[in-house]
C-alpha cells in the first residue's frame, strides 16, 4: 500500500462500485444477467446478448487461464516507467468473461498461453485492490 | 452479377511528401493532397460535389472535419461527412463515395485525409477499454491489441517471430523501390531481431512508423471517367464488416471479421484468392498482416507463418503485397497510400515495382481496437 501510487485508477462509480467494493474484499464479482444468465464483463448497464437491464453481481471462482500474454518494454505511460519490463495477460475466466490483468509471482518468461491461473488480489491504495492473478500452485 | 460491380472508377489520386514536415498541419496536408488528386485526375475543384474526410489524430476538430476542410477547399458538397474508424476509415470512404456515385447523389467524390502525427506528437498510445480503462493493469497502445492477437498465433501455431520478421523485410524492400517512402534502407532479418522489443511479442521493426502526411481519393463513374486523364481504374468488390464487441467477442483477437470484408468484396468481384496478382494488406503491425493472409483465402487457418517465407510476398513472388512499402515503411497514413499504391499498380505506373501484367488488387484495412475491416477489390479497366 503507497500514498503515491500515480499510475491509472477506476474512477468509482454507481456502476463499478460493486465490482472494486469485492475486490477490496478479496472476491471477483462480475453481472450475471438475470434474463439470459450471460456473465459480462467490462461492466454495462445491458446485456449484451439479451438487452436485459436486470442483473445481479455474482461471485466468479476467480480461475481462468491465460488465452494471450504480452510483455511491455515501452513505457507508454511515464507512470509505469519503473515497472518495465511488465508483463499484460487476457485472462480467459472460467465462467466466461475475459479480462486484461498481470500475472504475479513469477518472472515474465514463465507464463505461457493456456497456463491455468487463480485471482491474487493485491492492495494498491486504501480503496483499492487489483485483482491480478497467479499460476495455479504459485505463490503469489 | 453483383450490380455494382466494376460501376465506379478512381479516377485520381494525391499524395503530399511523407515523413516529419514541421509546419504543417492536418488541413495543410489533406488541402495539398486534394490539389493532387484533381491535377491527377484532369479534374476542376469545382466539379468536386462529394466530400467524405478522415479526421488526422491530431485535427482539433475531429468529426467536424468534414465542414473544416470543405471550407478551406471552398465546397459546397451535395454529399459529405467524416469518419472515424481508424485504419478502416479509408476504405469504407472509398465505397461510401461509390455508393454515393452510383447513387447519383454525387458525380465526383473526393476522400481526403491529412495528419501531423509526427511533428504533432501524437503517440498511439492511449489506454485500451472504455470505463474503467485497462490502463489499470497498465494495457495501453495500439501495439498491445496486436501484440495478443500476435502472442496467441504463436501459441496455437508455432508462428515465429523472425516469420513476422519476412513481413517487415518485404515491406522495406519494396519502399527501398519507392522515392517517396520514409524508410528506404533496406533490413535483414537479423537487423528485425536485434530491434529493441516494443511489447513482446513484437519488435520495433514489427511497428509502422508515424508520420505527417495528405492523402486524397477521387471518385466517379467508368462513364464519367472516360472524358479524364488517367487509365481506367474500377472498383470491382467491396465488402466491410466489424466487431464492436472486443472481450465479449470470442475470437476478436483473431479479427474473423477481416474475412467477411474480404468474402463480399470477392463475390461481388466474382474472383477468388487465386485471381489476385497483388496485395496491399493493412500492416499497422507485422503481425496484423498474417491475418489477412488467413482471411483472405491465401493459407490455411494458422499457416500464415510459413507461407510469408521464402520470398512468396516479395515482388517477382506469388503474392507481391505492400509494394510502395506499407505503413511499416513507406508512411503510415493508416491505409490511405494502400489505395494509392493499389491503383498505381493496376495503372502500370510504378516503375521498378511494377507487378507485370497485374490486373487484379485486394485492398484492405483494418482499425479501431482490431474492431473495423474492409477489403476493396481493385480491376484494371
Amino acid at each position: 500500500m503507497t500514498m503515491d501510487y500515480v499510475k491509472p485508477l477506476p474512477n468509482l462509480n454507481d456502476s463499478n462500485r460493486p465490482f472494486w467494493s469485492a475486490a477490496r474484499n478479496e472476491r471477483l464479482c462480475m453481472q450475471r444477467c438475470k434474463s439470459c444468465l450471460h456473465v459480462r464483463f467490462p461492466i454495462s448497464h445491458v446485456c449484451p446478448r439479451c438487452l436485459s437491464y436486470e442483473f445481479e453481481w455474482h461471485d466468479l471462482s476467480g480461475r481462468g487461464v491465460i488465452y494471450s500474454y504480452i510483455v511491455y518494454h515501452q513505457v507508454y505511460n511515464q507512470a509505469f516507467k519503473a515497472d518495465v519490463p511488465y508483463n499484460v495477460a487476457l485472462i480467459q475466466l472460467d465462467e466466461g468473461p475475459r479480462m486484461y490483468s498481470n500475472i504475479v509471482g513469477v518472472a515474465n518468461d514463465v507464463p505461457k498461453v493456456g497456463d491455468a491461473v487463480e485471482v491474487a488480489f493485491e492492495r494498491i491504495t486504501p480503496d483499492i485492490a487489483l485483482p491480478r492473478f497467479k499460476l495455479v500452485g504459485s505463490q503469489p | 452479377m453483383h450490380h455494382l460491380r466494376d460501376k465506379t472508377a478512381i479516377v485520381g489520386v494525391g499524395a503530399t511528401e511523407q515523413g516529419r514536415l514541421p509546419g504543417s498541419t492536418p488541413l495543410t496536408l489533406a488541402v495539398e493532397a486534394f490539389k493532387r488528386a484533381i491535377d491527377d485526375a484532369g479534374l476542376k475543384k469545382d466539379q468536386i460535389d462529394g466530400l467524405m474526410t478522415m479526421a488526422g489524430t491530431t485535427s482539433p476538430e475531429g468529426p467536424l472535419n468534414y465542414l473544416r476542410v470543405g471550407e478551406a477547399l471552398g465546397i459546397d458538397p451535395r454529399f459529405t461527412g467524416t469518419f472515424n474508424m481508424g485504419g478502416g476509415t479509408a476504405g469504407a470512404l472509398l465505397q461510401q463515395a461509390a455508393l454515393a456515385v452510383n447513387a447519383g447523389m454525387a458525380n465526383y467524390v473526393a476522400c481526403v485525409f491529412g495528419d501531423a502525427a509526427a511533428t504533432g506528437g501524437y503517440r498511439f498510445d492511449k489506454a485500451a477499454g472504455w470505463g474503467d480503462s485497462w490502463g489499470i493493469w497498465g494495457f495501453m497502445a495500439a501495439a498491445g491489441n496486436s501484440a495478443i492477437t500476435a502472442s496467441r498465433h504463436m501459441a496455437l501455431y508455432g508462428t515465429t517471430s523472425r516469420q513476422l520478421g519476412e513481413i517487415a523485410v518485404t515491406c522495406r524492400y519494396h519502399a527501398s523501390m519507392n522515392p517517396n517512402a520514409i524508410m528506404r534502407t533496406p533490413i535483414t532479418i537479423e537487423d528485425h531481431q536485434a530491434s529493441r522489443w516494443i511489447v513482446e511479442p513484437l519488435h520495433l521493426l514489427d511497428c509502422c512508423l508515424i508520420s505527417d502526411g495528405g492523402v486524397c481519393v477521387i471518385v466517379t463513374t467508368p462513364e464519367r471517367a472516360k472524358d479524364l486523364k488517367q487509365p481506367l481504374v474500377l472498383l470491382a468488390g467491396m465488402g466491410q464488416a466489424y466487431t464492436t464487441r472486443n472481450m465479449d467477442n470470442e475470437d476478436w483477437w483473431y479479427v474473423p471479421h477481416q474475412r467477411l470484408a474480404v468474402n463480399d468484396a470477392y463475390a461481388m468481384a466474382g474472383v477468388g484468392p487465386k485471381d489476385i496478382d497483388v496485395a496491399q494488406l493493412y500492416d499497422n503491425f507485422t503481425s496484423s498482416v498474417l491475418l489477412w493472409f488467413e482471411h483472405g483465402g491465401f493459407c490455411k487457418v494458422g499457416e500464415s507463418g510459413s507461407f510469408v517465407e521464402g520470398g512468396r510476398i516479395r515482388l517477382g513472388g506469388e503474392l507481391p503485397i505492400n509494394t510502395a512499402g506499407g505503413n511499416l515503411s513507406e508512411s503510415y497514413m493508416e491505409g490511405w497510400l494502400h489505395i494509392v499504391e493499389g491503383v498505381r499498380q493496376m495503372r502500370g505506373e510504378c516503375g521498378v515495382r511494377q507487378v507485370a501484367g497485374a490486373e487484379v488488387c485486394l485492398v484492405t484495412g483494418r482499425g479501431r481496437e482490431l474492431n473495423c475491416a474492409n477489403a476493396n477489390i481493385l480491376r484494371k479497366g
